[in-house]
């Protein structure tokens, strides 16, 4: 059984280490930094932690505005309230002022499960996908949350994160090679590509197993950087397979089966499926019994990608 | 300020607004009613307030100026070619495909510009942030910002002026240019905010009210600042929307002016005018 660690402490944890080495690092909070893993931030940095209540549009400018003097800004809060809320702010503050802003999106996707639809973040990758220059990154598992957490702090320029809540498994060892716009081949196959990215990878790394199980040899590739994609790793799947299903807890539209679909679609068409969730705003409920609603259990994926190879 | 200071800063004030009507003369349309109304602040900024080096437009010391009210770029745009960020001939490319002045300002196409301004309500968070990043640094730069008044309805302004106070980002000074009109007719009909200065010293800020074409009160109170340590300073600058343009001064419908020959030469009889008043006043001074 692989080790289960919260994403927001790992996450916070992360940003601390970095702020230790890096001195322009700066957190603010909409009123969010405990919930972000970053309760100790201001005891440990005086001065480089400003609190501004609950106004994210507001502090959009403010990071962008510090950003302008050689800070380099880490806004956390709630998802929908950094990427839907704010949008323009991002788009006019961060994206096209091409401000060196991390903005992190937490307990993104599904993982306020009993908040319902208002807390919900399954359309941040389509909108802020649309942000030019904006680099979008969803990591899997606790350790590529570490190092993306490093990888955007050393790239210069805007940066959506989006992360979950339930402490998740171990997938990586220590040393992966991480690399942002660099897509990771978990295990390697030739009758299908499962691509999955964020909080449901693993999900799509047991059914991996329980697919090869059944007799059906599965490339399994995480798409921790849905942009820039990783459009060399995603091209040769299309030719080295020719099936592609994606995974992800966001809805079917404009996440990353849509930028895969708008890749090869163009590039070398292949037939794919996506599994995600449909036109609908997502119910409330037990987490686990929520991803299950929308097939993002690994039976479900199991059960779809089979279903998805019988079809001529 | 002595006179002859006063005339050099009132000559300036005339030939920016002939750059904004030469940028209007290039792309026969723009918002010059609020960019006419704020040239005086805008030359009293670029001529004697703000610290900048137009050789070394990113130096880390310099003050910067936030155009929040981004639609009043011909404003700064003149200036900015007045100021020599680069060569006057920029100005005749308004309307062009890829000009770089475009409708609203870009930094990125032209030296001297802080910030991508257009959508209303963003200015001031960033300049706040500004502010925080400079006094974090240790720097004795300043920011400053220029709003409108009907651009107040936007709430983002408030959640940026409540922050600005509870961080004491005294190095700031914002000028409201309050010309009364937006495009659907008097602030004070379409959305009021008054009493503007009340509202805004709730939010902790400390105000005062002038008349903003008059050179010696921005530029006296704007010296000031902070106006009371500890706090952001506000100065909320009457004007005339289209002031300098007669046949449009005060009125509504010079927002956004698509302009016509008949009136472009109103425009130009209006400005040689205002050159021969101060023709007069020098040769009046010299003989003083």
């Amino acid at each position: 059984m692989n080790e289960m660690l919260d994403p927001r402490k790992t996450f916070g944890e992360a940003v601390i280490e970095a702020a230790k080495k890096n001195p322009d690092i700066v957190v603010l909070s909409a009123d969010s930094g405990s919930g972000s893993g970053l309760k100790d931030f201001p005891s440990l940095f005086p001065g480089r932690h400003f609190e501004f209540g609950i106004m994210e549009q507001g502090i959009m400018g403010y990071a962008s505005g510090l950003a302008t003097t050689g800070k380099i800004p880490v806004f956390a809060a709630i998802a929908p309230f950094v990427t839907a809320r704010p949008f323009e702010m991002f788009r006019n503050d961060l994206g096209y002022m091409n401000q060196n802003v991390k903005v992190v999106g937490r307990c993104a996707s599904l993982t306020y499960n009993q908040l319902g639809a208002t807390h919900h973040s399954i359309d941040d990758v389509a909108i802020i996908r649309t942000i030019p220059g904006v680099t979008i990154i969803n990591p899997g598992d606790p350790v590529t949350i570490k190092k993306g957490v490093n990888a955007m702090i050393e790239h210069t320029g805007p940066c959506y994160m989006k992360i979950g809540s339930p402490k998740m498994p171990v997938l990586y060892p220590e040393d992966i090679d991480f690399r942002l716009g660099k897509g990771i081949i978990l295990k390697d196959g030739r009758d299908v590509a499962l691509i999955g990215t964020g909080t449901v990878l693993s999900k799509a790394f047991i059914a991996a197993r329980l697919l090869e199980e059944a007799g059906i040899s599965v490339r399994l590739i995480d798409i921790h950087t849905v942009k820039p994609l990783d459009r060399e790793l995603i091209l040769s799947t299309a030719r080295d397979i020719g099936r592609i299903v994606t995974v992800e807890e966001h809805f079917i539209t404009g996440g990353l089966g849509s930028t895969i679909a708008e890749l090869c679609s163009q590039e070398y068409p292949v037939k794919m499926k996506m599994i995600g969730i449909g036109d609908q705003y997502a119910s409330n409920g037990p987490y686990e019994e929520l991803l299950g609603k929308y097939g993002l259990q690994p039976e479900q994926i199991k059960e779809t990608v089979i279903k998805f190879l019988n079809t001529k | 300020m002595d006179k002859t200071e006063l005339l050099k800063l009132e000559i300036t004030a005339l030939k920016i607004r002939r750059n904004i009507l030469r940028l209007i003369k290039a792309g026969e349309a723009g918002h010059v009613g609020g960019a006419l109304s704020s040239v005086e602040i805008v030359t009293a900024l670029y001529f004697k307030l703000l610290n900048i080096d137009p050789a070394n437009p990113k130096w880390p010391q310099r003050d910067r100026f936030v155009l929040s009210a981004g639609h009043k770029c011909l404003v700064l745009y003149a200036a900015l070619a007045e100021r020599g960020f680069f060569d006057e001939s920029v100005l005749d490319t308004y309307g062009a495909l890829d000009s770089p002045v475009p409708g609203h300002p870009n930094m990125h196409k032209l030296p001297g510009i802080e910030t991508n301004t257009g959508a209303l309500g963003h200015g001031l968070s960033i300049a706040g942030g500004m502010a925080l990043g400079l006094r974090l640094e240790k720097s004795p730069a300043r920011v400053y910002v220029l709003m409108g008044d009907g651009e107040l309805a936007e709430g983002s302004n408030w959640e940026a002026a409540s922050a600005a106070s509870m961080h004491k980002l005294d190095n700031m000074l914002v000028f409201i240019d309050r010309n009364h009109l937006q495009i659907s007719g008097k602030t004070t009909d379409v959305m009021s905010y008054e009493p503007l200065d009340e509202r805004w010293r709730s939010f902790g800020w400390s105000v005062r009210v002038i008349d903003g074409h008059d050179f010696n009160a921005i530029i006296n109170n704007a010296s000031e600042i902070p106006f009371e340590k500890g706090k952001p300073s506000l100065i909320i600058a009457d004007t005339i929307k289209s002031k300098g343009f007669g046949f449009a001064e005060g009125k509504v419908n010079y927002h956004y002016w698509k302009s016509n020959p008949e009136e472009m030469e109103k425009a130009e009889q209006d400005l040689d005018n205002i050159e021969d008043q101060l023709k007069e006043k020098m040769e009046r001074s010299g003989d003083e």
